[in-house]
């Protein structure tokens, strides 16, 4: 219980030491050792998994609980909104919980303040069951080792739709495989259709850099380099067609829901998405449905894009051996794989993608979606690098805009937006 | 003076006589063209301000297969449904957080009208030294950018061992420092003579403060209910970072549930909006005779 | 509870206030000034979210004057003040004397024009993101009426003046209030005798009602200002967390938040932000007041 007297030591005592020393410092906890017996209470945070999925994670804990007799899992989901911050704070705090949902750039700053448990060294008989791929996204260039678990995958195809392919004079069989074609289309879209429908509705990030093939950081990790050729090209390709209207004049401001809101009500010709979308087509804009068309993400690498989640320890936790044990459980085969059928994503432990369920076609444009999207994900990337903070997407977004709106020069703004990025990176230690 | 004694009992009785008087509070008779202007720009004020309002509810009784982009807009729904509200108390316990969102809003008004109160009177009807110094805390409180001082405080919190609880998501605005002025001006416009009165029948500082100066400022403890309860009922990154535990959370946070999961159905952000925002006026609509009085005993005058 | 105490109190020992006035003060100094204190304190380190701090003297606050998104910043919260206070300060006082007369359902409109007062304003933006959306409310209107569409939440400017329009619509009811109780108080004779004098209602609004409620104008003034320069949630909320289209309408208050929130959050820097802003705010309002002093005068 709080007494009045500590209220007031709190106020006076630490008024100056305090900020400086509230966060990492070292409150004791944990080893990295966790090949000790799996017992103790734990706490499990997902990110926005509740409203869908309780009962699964509920078969899950249980699972585990009755597996490691001796353990017990608090699990909560936190909502989609403010996750970052509420991260932050418990980092902050020293109230992280012990086994966190996490996404490859919130584990850097964490791996970087010593939070997150090095898995080469506590769980390194586990590494040969992922894709090397997925393993590998969550190391940290400058540092050693791998700092969460993999878990589920996300990548899908490129919607369109095929009446106003038609309407436009392209033909609605026949989508864009290249850049090259993408671009020649969406002119001819703006042209026919007067500026009205836009093919693209999203400014370029850092991930479409990356899949146009541009070397977006040096090889140590240490600076970005995505004002090269390649990345000036690519600008200067979507200031053409902002200025035709072929790149929708609201992408300046649009965010993944506004575009998709756009692709639905037909304002927007193509939008990337996920077999997730097609129900919700189907549901909310069934006149859409009929016409829609679905291709391949355009890559000039021969890779395409994958969201990665993870899943990571907290290397502070006062039961390793239960905390590694339980990240691994979640994101083992056997559970990823009865995630995966029960919403569109991806497991990312290897074979599992072999599994009939994502290979054997049943004619319906789900399981399509769902197998071209399996297939891709063996060689797929996450172009983002890890070492991207948000600051630095807002630089890097709004340098874009600059170029788009003609008020800079692409490569400035690209060279400006580097040289933002690069002083965040170095800020970041 | 004398100029309205005279105008008063010119007023045709006869004109009263043939119809409805409609009057303004001092007796005096509105005229018939000035009565239509005057409801002509009310309603005109009041589509704006009630309109979006009435769009989000509309929206929010549409059904699956209604389109609601249509122009021209339709403010009525063809099927009214209740069916999206349905859908939100699926997705989410949307009663478990209500009543948790109650529950802080509850304690915020008790604490507020209890603290404000006390530390208002204090500061209007005391003689103490520091008080000006105490003024200016609060005054300064007022004034310091909340969205810098977020970690800082869930960093004291954390001390206090009260991350994760309902206290310690009510603490850090329990009394607010505009609620303590805005009861230090109600007080200070008070009659000393009431006081003093009391204070020569022998009352102390306690008595005065509970059975005079106390009533008098109901209007304004009306203000800052309204106020204390808008503000704990709204928030919604204070809770997110103090709370952990789903079981705790309070509604807007629960709410926010349904921005990842239905990115692109209007329909159910809309019910969302709605319940969200349906007790306040509920509440307000309850209090607004108290409340408009309180404005009138002028709690917010400098 | 310390009744005795109060009691011993009567020729007012210097005990009691501070009784009355002690939990108000340790709630505001804990969670409010205390922090504030932490922030000052961070405003002159290098401290990041997940890494302590270095004293780094005055670096921030050079840093800041350097700083492109900054002036863009102080250019957008001041505009806002510009925009929005000259209309806080006329718009609710004709209102007031619009709902001041008893007519029938006076009340039912005093407490409709107050909603908008009491909706969350998370809820007050996603509805006018809603209104103003390309397909929404307004856009249907317009295009009803032959009117083509207009990309309220597209451009630089038209965003920032949706955000002012959404924070003056949501400010009407509350200063409203205001007006009103300062409208009870002012004598109706002085009406009379201007009427009297042959003063039409422009002229008697402007000669009698005007001066008479000249301190509440200053007053409203002085509120809508701070506010209206600390703005954060009405433009976050509608045009994003980057600050609208190249985050041309980033507010200072939003420049806080981005740059010392998150895992990478550079709480040392935000912390010199907020201290220019709260200097600023402080400024702002002894400007107003002073302002009054020498009207007064």
């Amino acid at each position: 219980m709080p007494t009045p007297r500590r209220a007031l030591a709190a106020v006076v005592v630490a008024a100056v030491l305090l900020p400086l020393n509230a966060c990492g410092s070292s409150d004791g906890g944990g080893s990295t050792d966790a090949s000790g017996k799996v017992e103790g209470d734990i706490t499990f945070q997902t990110w926005n998994l509740r409203a869908n999925f309780k009962s699964y994670f509920e078969g899950l804990v249980a699972g585990f609980e009755k597996k490691y007799p001796g353990t017990h899992v608090k699990w909560i989901d936190q909502p989609a909104e403010g996750y970052a911050d509420k991260i932050s704070a418990d980092a902050a705090g020293g109230t992280l919980p012990d086994v966190v949902n996490v996404s490859p750039d919130l584990v850097a700053p964490l791996a970087k303040a010593g939070l997150a448990l090095d898995l080469d060294k506590a769980a390194a008989p586990y590494k040969p069951e992922y894709l090397d791929g997925a393993w590998s996204s969550h190391r940290i260039p400058g540092m050693t080792g791998t700092y969460a678990f993999p878990w589920y995958l996300n990548t899908g195809p490129l919607f369109y739709n095929k009446r106003l392919f038609k309407e436009a004079g392209l033909d609605p069989n026949k989508p864009p495989k290249t850049y090259a074609d993408l671009f020649a289309d969406a002119l001819q879209m703006a042209k026919q259709s007067n500026g009205r429908v836009a093919t693209l509705a999203n400014v370029p990030t850092v991930e479409d850099f990356g899949r146009y093939g541009v070397e977006l950081m040096n090889e140590q990790g240490t600076a970005f380099a995505f004002n090269d050729t390649k990345g000036i090209e690519l600008l200067t390709r979507y200031k053409e067609l902002y200025d035709a209207k072929a790149l929708d004049p609201e992408a300046l401001t649009a965010t993944p829901e506004s575009s998709g809101r756009k692709f639905l009500t037909e304002a927007v010709a193509m939008n990337p998405g996920s077999a997730l979308d097609l129900g919700n087509f189907k549901k909310q804009a069934p006149g859409l449905y009929r016409n829609i068309g679905i291709t391949d993400q355009i890559t000039s690498t021969g890779h395409v894009n994958m969201y990665v989640m993870g899943v990571m320890v907290n290397s502070r936790t006062k039961h390793t051996p239960a905390a590694v044990a339980f990240a691994h459980y979640v994101t083992d085969a056997q559970n990823q794989m009865s995630f995966a059928k029960k919403v569109a994503i991806f497991p990312s432990t290897a074979g599992s993608l072999d599994d009939p369920y994502f290979t054997k076609g049943d004619g319906t444009d789900e399981t399509r979606v769902r197998i071209a999207a399996a297939t891709s994900l063996k060689s797929a990337v996450n172009y983002t690098p890890v070492l991207f903070s948000e600051q630095m997407k807002t630089a890097l977004r709004n340098e874009v805009a600059k170029a788009l709106q003609g008020k800079e020069r692409p490569k400035a703004a690209l060279d400006n937006a580097v040289r933002a990025c690069d002083q965040l990176l170095k800020q970041q230690g | 003076m004398s100029v309205l004694e005279k105008v008063r009992p010119a007023l045709p009785p006869a004109a009263a006589a043939r119809e409805p008087r409609i009057t303004d509070e001092h007796g005096r008779r509105v005229r018939g063209w000035e009565l239509v202007l005057r409801y002509t720009l009310l309603i005109a004020v009041l589509a704006l301000t009630v309109g979006p309002f009435v769009w989000q509810l509309s929206t929010s009784l549409k059904g699956p297969t209604e389109d609601i982009f249509g122009s021209p807009p339709r403010f009525l729904p063809a099927h009214p449904t209740l069916h999206n509200y349905a859908r939100v108390a699926d997705t989410i316990p949307v009663w478990d957080y209500a009543l948790n969102s109650l529950k802080v809003a509850g304690a915020n008004v008790v604490t507020n009208c209890v603290g404000s109160a006390l530390a208002g009177y204090a500061l209007a009807r005391l003689r103490y030294r520091g008080r000006a110094a105490a003024t200016l805390a609060f005054v300064l409180a007022m004034l310091v950018p909340v969205e810098g001082i977020i970690i800082a405080q869930f960093t004291t919190m954390r001390e206090l061992g009260l991350n994760n609880t309902l206290i310690g998501v009510v603490l850090p605005g329990s009394i607010g420092a505009m609620n303590v002025l805005l009861l230090r001006n109600a007080f200070r416009s008070l009659p000393h003579e009431m006081e003093e009165a009391a204070f020569v029948d022998g009352a102390n500082v306690w008595q005065r403060f509970l059975r005079i100066a106390l009533p008098s400022v109901k209007g304004t403890l009306a203000v800052v209910a309204v106020f204390a309860f808008m503000g704990a009922w709204d928030d919604f990154l204070w809770p997110l970072i103090v709370l952990s535990d789903p079981s705790k959370f309070t509604l807007t946070i629960g709410l926010n549930y349904l921005h990842g999961t239905f990115a692109n159905d209007e329909r159910l952000v809309a019910a969302g909006t709605i319940i969200a925002v349906a007790p306040l006026i509920a509440l307000f609509a309850c209090l607004q005779r108290y409340f408009f009085r309180g404005v009138g005993e002028g709690a917010v005058k400098g | 509870m310390a009744t005795s105490v109060v009691s011993r109190a009567r020729r007012q020992l210097p005990l009691s206030p501070w009784l009355f006035a002690a939990p108000g003060l340790l709630v505001t100094g804990a969670f409010i000034l205390y922090p504030f204190v932490s922030t000052l304190v961070n405003a002159f380190t290098d401290r990041r979210t997940l890494v302590p701090g270095r004293f780094v003297r005055l670096a921030n606050f050079r840093e800041v004057l350097h700083d492109d998104t900054f002036w863009t910043g102080l250019r957008n919260s001041a505009l806002y003040v510009v925009g929005v206070v000259p209309a806080l300060v006329v718009l609710p006082l004709l209102l007031a004397l619009l709902v001041q007369k008893n007519i029938p359902g006076i009340a039912f409109f005093r407490s409709a024009f107050y909603t908008p007062v009491v909706a969350s304003i998370v809820v007050v933006g996603l509805i006018w993101v809603w209104v103003l959306d390309e397909r929404g409310l307004v856009n249907s209107l317009l295009a009803a009426i032959g009117i083509g569409r207009v990309g309220f939440l597209g451009d630089q400017w038209l965003l920032l003046l949706s955000a002012m329009a959404v924070t003056v619509w949501k400010g009407l009811g509350y200063y409203m209030i205001i007006y009103l109780a300062a409208l009870a108080n002012v004598p109706r004779e002085l009406h009379e005798a201007a009427a009297v004098d042959g003063a039409g209602p422009v002229r008697r609004f402007l000669t009698v009602t005007v001066p008479a409620v000249r301190s509440t104008m200053v007053l409203v003034a002085a509120l809508s200002s701070v506010a209206a320069f600390k703005v954060f949630s009405e433009v976050y909320l509608m045009a994003g967390p980057a600050g609208g289209p190249a985050g041309e309408d980033t507010t200072l208050v939003m420049l806080v938040q981005r740059t010392g929130t998150g895992l990478t959050g550079r709480v040392g820097y935000a912390s010199a932000l907020s201290i220019v802003v709260f200097v600023v705010t402080v400024a702002l309002m002894l400007l107003v007041l002073r302002v009054d002093r020498r009207e007064d005068t």
